[in-house]
């Protein structure tokens, strides 16, 4: 028996699908199997990001409406072992389908994976409702601005409300440079107004473009931060205890006051 | 020093000369006196139009504070009017020197009498705790995007990042008390306050209350 963990924000264009596809991808390459569920019906993303989106044949709503059966809409990934998407439908409404049906495809998906990742939709209506009916535990993404925060803020509230627990949080956009010069909340603000458990930190990674638009996700690359971030979240996921680094880069003055303070 | 028992404005229909609860006539005499002392320039041959935030007073008292206003200052009483607000009766006990002499408990409004909340965790974007029946105690933050309502006080073991309404069945004498006070806005009874732009946070707590001026002044708090 698997697990169903929700990816979700609140606020739209703070990464849920970037993770989502990275996280998936990377907790493969560590050997699970893992199915991505797109639940943003009418808006889906997944599949480009994920690079699958030539070979989606059914979506989520086929299987509600009993038009094929659920093994026969993933959508295989052809990169990784056990890897596969269970795309939406771009034709319909997120009020074509009830919170109860999500939770059944999730119920059955969750059988026979050991990971059931949700990209869930931007906002706090019909859409997160339904991606979060058949969550476990939910991640929250979230980028250090306040517009974001507080959009996150009212989420937790939302997820906590449902009893989805634990839930998590991914940092993503960190800019140590603009956290170094004080114009970027630094990780200890955002945990203190949020108050859950950190679960990593995504440092901002302009490669994050280019493998979004050639459809393959960051993970499969070894060199760049983000990948290494998202590979480090995964293995946390699995249960792995390894430590936070911290990515905030210091100003000089702080350097040099560090130096003294560790030399004495 | 301001006065807390009288003060005298100038507001666009002219002078005022406020009037709040006191415990004798010969306290309000001792007070316009003192108030009248810190002007520059004395006072003479106005009118003004005094305005009771105090129990009404007896006609025996109104009478020889007028005859008093017109002898000592040369004053004119235009008209009066009683603001009431909830005042409380006066106290036997002489106010101290920095305390608020109206909120010195009356007994049907007390916080010793009437229920308090405790709400053990933190409120979050988009919910709202409201009790209006008495004081609300928060062991957790209040975030941005939250909205806390009381009838009495509110007080917040953590930070108050939302909006608070504290005394919102018009109680002036509401405080709102937390460990990191910075709200979007603040309102006790039917005044209310905006957060300076860019406040951080102070890193003690502090007590937002009505001053003596009717304004909300934000002070650090030491103790009840």
């Amino acid at each position: 028996m698997g697990k169903v963990i929700v990816v979700t924000s609140g606020k739209g264009g703070v990464g849920k699908t970037t993770s989502t596809a990275n996280l998936g991808t990377a907790l493969a390459l560590l050997g699970k199997t893992v199915v991505v569920v797109d639940a943003d019906v009418g808006l889906r993303n997944l599949d480009i990001v994920m690079g699958l989106e030539s070979r989606i044949v059914y979506t989520s709503m086929d299987v509600i409406e009993k038009q094929c059966e659920l093994g026969k809409a993933l959508v295989k990934d052809r990169r990784v072992d056990g890897l596969t998407l269970l795309a939406a439908s771009q034709k319909n409404n997120k009020d074509d389908i009830q919170p109860e049906q999500m939770k059944a495809i999730c119920d059955k998906l969750k059988a026979s994976h050991d990971f059931v990742l949700i990209d869930s939709p931007a906002g706090i209506e019909r859409g997160f409702i339904n991606a979060s009916a058949g969550a476990d535990e939910a991640i929250i993404v979230t980028t250090p601005d306040v517009s974001a925060i507080r959009d996150a803020d009212r989420i937790i509230g939302l997820l906590q409300h449902a009893g989805i627990e634990p839930i998590n949080l991914v940092l993503n956009r960190f800019s140590p440079q603009l956290v170094g010069n004080g114009s970027m909340m630094d990780q200890e603000d955002v945990l203190d107004i949020l108050n859950i458990d950190l679960i990593g930190i995504v440092p901002e990674d302009t490669g994050v473009i280019t493998s979004t638009n050639r459809g393959i996700p960051l993970v499969y690359e070894d060199a760049s931060p983000g990948s290494q971030a998202y590979m480090r979240i995964a293995r946390r996921l699995t249960g792995q205890r390894i430590p936070i680094p911290d990515l905030e880069q210091k100003g000089f003055l702080s350097n040099i006051v560090n130096w003294f303070t560790r030399n004495r | 020093m301001a006065n807390s028992i009288v003060a005298i404005r100038a507001y666009r229909d002219g002078l005022h000369l406020i009037i709040r609860p006191h415990l004798s006539i010969a306290e309000v005499e001792e007070a316009i006196q003192q108030e009248m002392s810190r002007m520059n320039q004395p006072l003479v041959g106005a009118s003004v139009q005094i305005d009771l935030k105090c129990p009404l007073l007896k006609a025996e008292e109104m009478a020889y504070l007028k005859s008093k206003l017109q002898e000592t200052y040369n004053l004119t009483v235009r008209s009066i009017e009683a603001f009431d607000e909830q005042a409380p009766p006066p106290i036997a006990a002489a106010p101290t020197t920095h305390a608020l002499p109206q909120r010195t408990e009356m007994p049907n409004n007390s916080r010793d009498s009437e229920p308090s909340r405790i709400i053990p965790y933190t409120i979050r974007s988009g919910q709202t705790e409201d009790f209006p029946q008495g004081s609300l105690i928060i062991y957790g933050d209040v975030n941005s995007g939250a909205e806390v309502r009381a009838g009495g006080d509110i007080v917040v073991l953590g930070a108050l990042r939302g909006n608070a309404h504290a005394g919102i069945n018009g109680r002036l004498s509401a405080v709102v008390i937390a460990m990191d006070l910075v709200p979007v806005q603040l309102q006790i009874g039917n005044f209310i306050s905006r957060r300076p732009i860019n406040q951080k946070p102070r890193g003690y707590p502090e007590i937002a209350r009505i001053g003596v001026e009717d304004v909300i002044i934000v002070e650090k708090f030491v103790k009840f």
